[in-house]
Order: C-alpha cells, then sequence, then structure tokens
C-alpha cells in the first residue's frame, strides 16, 4: 500500500528506496511501561509506520523490547536514534522530568514528535517545546489519550450535538493505587504528584469538552505512608461559560485496586454517564490479567498514535498540539499551587508550581 | 406501656407522608393527630391516613393533651416557629433537616428544647441506614486505618415546590443536599468542619429562583478533606430519586458505599403486559 509522504516529504528528503517503502520511521524513545502497553503495539498495528528503533537505558531491556515489537535497533542513548535519517518521528515515553531535553533535542534533529503526557512539569519547559518545534518546523502532538478513549469520545460526540443541551456541571474521577511501574511517581518534581501526572487526564478532557478554565479550587492530602508528593487530590473548576466541574485524582487505594473511572455530563437538557466499574462490559481476572473494561470500540491508544501518524502524512495540524496540552498542565499547576496554598486560583498562572 | 402520641405538623415536605406511612405499623407509637397550614393538603391526609384530629389551628393541637410529640415537616423556613411553640408546650421535637435556614433560629430551637426539657431530634435519617451504620461500625473497627478523604455525592431531582422559592427554602440545592452527607462526614470523622470553599455554576433550570447545582470542598480540624456534590442535576426522568454516595479514603484502605443504589429493575410495561398475557392466556403484542 502506498502512502502519501507529504508532510515527512516537505522537510526531510528521504532517498527514493525509503519513498517507495512509503513507511514513516519511528522511534520510541522510552520504552517502559506506556510504550509497552500502549504505543508499541499501537506502531507495530499501523502499516503507514516502521519501527525503527527503540531506546532504554538498560541494554538488555532495550533489545529484549526491540525483538519483542520488531524494531531494527536498539539503543541506550536517545541521540543515537535522534541521528538515525530513516527515523521520521520520534514517540518519547521517557518520565516527564526528561520531556524538554529529549522534545528539543528531537525537534533540533527535525523528527516529528509525539510525546507522552504531560507535556512538562513547568510552564517555561512546554514553552521551550513548543518553541523548539515551531523553530524547527515538526510536528508535536501530546499523547492525552482521553481524547481518543472511545466511551470519552462518545460523550463528547453526544454533548457537542446538543444531546444533553449547555452543560452547566460535570465529575470526573481516576481512582487506583500508585503507579508501581517506576520509581519517581512519587516525587512530586519528578511527576507532579497525582494531580499533575494522572489528574491532567480528566483537566485536559475537560476542557476539551467545556472550553477554558477561569479559576481553580483544590485540596490535597498525602495519604499512603512515605508519599513526597500528593496523592490525593480533589479540583473544583469554574470554567469561562460559567459552568463547574469537579475532578478527583487519587492514588491513594491499596495495591490491586482497579483503576476506576468516572465521568458524568449534565446539560440543561440531560445527563450522560460513563462509569467503567458499573458499566464493564467485559471482566477478566485470571492469570496476570486483571481487567474490566467497556470495549465500545477501537483500543485508544491505536486511534491517537494513529490520529498523529496522519497528521504527519497529511501535512495537517496534530489533534492535540502543544499549546493545548500547555493548558491543561497551566490548569493541573493551579490546582497543586491551591491546594498547598489553600486558595483558588485564577488563571493564567504568572509563576511557576514546580521547583 | 402506653403508646407514644405523634403528630405530624405539615404535610409540605414529602417526607411528612413517608412518616405517616411508617407510623401506622409501629406498635409503640401512634399517629393522633396532623397540622398543616394548607386546607386542602390537611383534608388529604386526613383522608388517607384516617386521622380524626385534624386541625387548621396550630396551637389548638399543641393544647391537645394526647400528643406527646411532633414530627415538623413544614417548609424550612418554617421549622422554627413550629419547634419553638411545640418545645413551649412540653412537646418533644423530630424536625425534617435541615435544622432551619438560619444559624440563630436554629440556636432559638436548641435552647427552647433544652430549657423546655423535651428531646429534639433532627432527622438526619442516613444514620440509620443499614449500609451507613456499617461503615460506622467497620471505621470504628479501623479497618481502614484512619481517614485522610471523603468524596460524597448527594445528587438529587429538582423537588419542586416551595423548594425552588428561597423564603421558605432558605436556599436551593446546597441548603438540602448539603447536610446529610456533611452530617455522615461529622459522624464518621468524629470532627467538625473547620473550612468551606464553594462554587456554584449557571442553573440547569434557568426559572429557579434559587441555586440547582455547586460544588464544595471541606476541610475539617483533623485534617481530614472532603467534597459534597450537592447538585439537583438529575433529569426528571432520571430512574431514581438520586444518591447518597461517600468514598471514604483511609490511609489503610478504603470504603465505597452508594446507599440508595438501585439493584432491581422494573420495565413497568413489560410487568404489565405479563399481567395481561396471563389473563388472556396468550402473548401479548408490546406497546400496549
Amino acid at each position: 500500500m502506498m502512502l502519501s509522504l507529504k508532510g515527512v516529504r516537505a522537510r526531510i528528503p528521504l532517498s527514493d528506496e525509503e519513498d517507495t517503502m512509503g513507511k514513516v520511521g519511528v522511534a520510541v524513545i522510552g520504552a517502559g511501561f506506556i510504550a509497552q502497553v500502549a504505543h508499541l503495539p499501537a506502531w507495530s498495528k499501523l502499516e503507514g509506520a516502521e519501527l525503527i528503533a527503540v531506546v532504554r537505558r538498560s541494554e538488555a531491556r532495550a533489545k529484549e523490547v526491540a525483538e519483542r515489537f520488531g524494531a531494527k535497533y536498539y539503543f541506550t542513548d536517545y541521540l543515537k536514534a535522534l541521528k538515525l535519517e530513516e527515523v521520521d518521528v520520534v514517540d518519547i515515553c521517557t518520565p516527564t522530568y526528561t520531556h524538554r531535553e529529549i522534545a528539543v533535542s528531537a525537534a533540533e534533529h527535525g523528527k516529528h514528535i509525539i510525546l507522552e503526557k504531560p507535556i512538562a512539569l513547568k510552564l517555561r519547559d512546554a514553552d521551550a517545546i513548543i518553541s523548539a518545534a515551531k523553530r524547527y518546523g515538526v510536528k508535536l502532538m501530546v499523547a492525552h489519550c482521553l481524547r481518543f478513549w472511545p466511551e470519552y469520545v462518545k460523550v463528547w460526540e453526544l454533548v457537542k450535538e446538543g444531546r444533553v443541551g449547555n452543560v452547566r456541571i460535570s465529575r470526573a474521577y481516576r481512582i487506583s493505587s500508585l503507579p508501581d511501574w517506576a520509581p519517581w511517581f512519587p516525587y512530586e518534581k519528578l511527576s507532579g504528584g497525582v494531580i499533575v501526572d494522572m489528574g491532567i487526564h480528566d483537566i485536559d478532557y475537560l476542557r476539551w469538552l467545556m472550553g477554558e478554565v477561569v479559576e481553580v479550587f483544590a485540596r490535597g492530602r498525602r495519604v499512603r505512608e512515605g508519599i513526597e508528593a500528593l496523592d490525593y487530590v480533589h479540583v473544583l473548576l469554574k470554567f469561562k461559560s460559567g459552568s463547574i466541574a469537579y475532578v478527583e485524582s487519587n492514588w491513594a487505594m491499596p495495591k490491586g485496586f482497579p483503576l476506576t473511572t468516572y465521568l458524568e455530563v449534565v446539560g440543561d437538557e440531560g445527563i450522560v454517564v460513563v462509569d467503567n466499574r458499573s458499566t464493564a462490559t467485559l471482566t477478566v481476572e485470571g492469570r496476570g490479567v486483571r481487567k474490566s473494561y467497556t470495549p465500545l470500540g477501537e483500543d485508544a491508544y491505536y486511534l491517537e498514535v494513529k490520529a498523529f501518524l496522519n497528521a504527519v502524512l497529511e501535512d495537517r495540524e496534530p489533534p492535540v498540539p502543544g499549546e493545548e496540552a500547555r493548558r491543561s498542565l497551566e490548569v493541573a499547576l493551579a490546582a497543586l499551587k491551591s491546594a498547598k496554598e489553600g486558595k483558588p486560583i485564577k488563571l493564567p498562572l504568572r509563576e511557576e508550581v514546580i521547583s | 406501656m402506653k403508646k407514644l402520641g405523634l403528630a405530624i405538623v405539615s404535610f409540605a415536605h414529602i417526607h411528612a407522608w413517608n412518616y405517616a406511612k411508617v407510623l401506622k405499623g409501629m406498635g409503640s407509637a401512634e399517629l393522633i393527630a396532623i397540622y398543616d397550614d394548607d386546607e386542602a393538603r390537611l383534608r388529604k391526609a386526613s383522608e388517607l391516613f384516617n386521622v380524626k384530629r385534624a386541625f387548621d389551628d396550630y396551637g389548638s393541637l399543641l393544647r391537645d393533651p394526647d400528643v406527646d410529640a411532633v414530627i415538623i415537616t413544614s417548609e424550612n423556613a418554617k421549622h422554627k416557629q413550629y419547634a419553638v411553640l411545640a418545645a413551649e408546650e412540653g412537646k418533644h421535637i423530630l424536625c425534617e433537616k435541615p435544622i432551619a435556614t438560619n444559624l440563630s433560629d436554629a440556636d432559638e430551637i436548641i435552647t427552647k428544647a433544652e430549657r423546655s426539657g423535651v428531646k429534639l431530634q433532627i432527622a438526619f435519617v442516613m444514620r440509620y441506614h443499614p449500609a451507613t451504620v456499617e461503615v460506622k461500625r467497620l471505621i470504628g473497627e479501623g479497618v481502614v486505618g484512619g481517614i485522610r478523604a471523603i468524596m460524597a455525592t448527594n445528587h438529587g431531582k429538582y423537588p419542586g415546590g416551595w423548594f425552588g422559592d428561597p423564603s421558605l427554602a432558605g436556599g436551593g440545592a446546597i441548603m438540602d443536599h448539603t447536610v446529610h452527607v456533611a452530617d455522615l462526614i461529622r459522624w464518621y470523622t468524629s470532627s467538625e468542619v473547620r473550612e468551606v470553599y464553594a462554587i456554584k455554576g449557571v442553573n440547569l433550570r434557568p426559572e429557579l429562583r434559587v441555586e440547582d447545582n455547586a460544588l464544595i470542598s471541606l476541610e475539617l480540624a483533623n485534617g481530614v478533606v472532603g467534597s459534597i456534590d450537592c447538585s439537583w442535576s438529575r433529569p426528571d426522568n432520571w430512574p431514581t430519586w438520586g444518591d447518597v454516595y461517600l468514598h471514604i479514603v483511609g490511609e489503610e484502605g478504603y470504603i465505597i458505599v452508594d446507599a440508595f443504589r438501585s439493584n432491581i429493575t422494573l420495565v413497568l410495561e413489560v410487568a404489565l403486559a405479563a399481567y395481561k398475557s396471563i389473563g388472556l392466556g396468550r402473548p401479548v403484542k408490546l406497546p400496549l
């Protein structure tokens, strides 16, 4: 199958041989949990893409992942992947505190970028990533997966079709145990804590659904013993429209607690609710599997990566550009600031919250 | 032992009709008199519950020596006048929540009841729900460790009538739907709320003069944080009246209580068709 390479071609000269292959070369940097469960399986399903390289700090693990997903190369140094001509796009799945360095470097090497959420922990880091992408003319998309989550997309569509009238009040939660697949989550300087790392999903989704946030009030706690960052935060959001929303982000559940998400959107003509626990259409617990979900359509991560690939191929703005992700980060940081200072915070934010 | 003689004061609140029903089956108490300032409602309740002593004058009801206690289920703003007079006449009081629409009325009710030596109870019915009682027991046993946070909702439909009148209700959804879960949070944490932050949005029903949606964030004296969604955010055709939901986050575990979660679904038309089918002895096509 021949695919248009307009977006790639415009900026990166390809050899004839590569052109006839018609595939976008991908390097996945940071081949840890989210890359292995979400991004790598998606890339390997996409016909228009070819997995060129994976990068991990551990050579043995990099090799294992490269073999499992059929990557041509594996590296422990991301610069080696960025220097490969056959790499057109990089998918950055490293810890949040490394995003700026890697994303800016990727832009300098002329690579299009899909970056895990949150875009960064500091607004100036987000700005640096956005301006580097602009300066070097590369696409930048931040992987806010709820914008591709079939149930959440369906709710968005129902709302935009006017099925609930004007949206007035929403509730969105994400409740789980502390992520145990990487050591950096418990530290505010590395992850931002539960509201910046996980709550940003719901914040970004609600912004997409309800428009810009003008004021934030939040309270937070450190519930689990030994955690340095906040692992419980609730947030009251006021939107420009005058409507309001409640967001709760909770990492304080016991180990093994299944990720619980809830979304309720109430308008003046109706209500729509998605609750992944009580409406699960599929529940399985077995050898190495414990899952309860509502498969309405295709895998969200596949749809997300595909949307980015199409934006590259068709030379269009990706669906979640850096500026959008920066605004969601700003709201999450305002919530963190409010929780620390005990008062409502108006947007825009004038200063950094995480030092 | 003599049965306790009870009177229901006003059928303005829908719970009055529930109280009258449950009193019918109670061995130790009897509904002997009713009062209402609405003539039609008084007549309806008198007929429905077969109560002979139906007063349109509150003083006459209070002078009835067989009345030991009153259940006040009037509009919120009228609680004080009925409760104070009842206390003065030495009648015990069960008063619908909220106790009053302002703190000075609440203080007056409490002081009067204390001075008159009558029992005063506010109808925090959620303290008697089997699930919420079990939660209290579990917390007491320490199964979740120290409580750190509680998320609560008490959603409902718009109750209609005087609930939309600020002079009678004292407010909207916040006045109607905050106190039940606020009371549970105080009960479970054995602590008092020391700070409240709240926001209200744009009404779902623009014609209302009271707020119908709002969000509340609390901090208790012992450091627990809490949130309450008190909104009348359920549309009229929502399958249940609403919810009382709490997610309690402890240092060593959690408790989720969804006190009125519907676990029986009745699709009336299908049930009616089933009866019809039995009667006719043949299949029945829908819609009826």
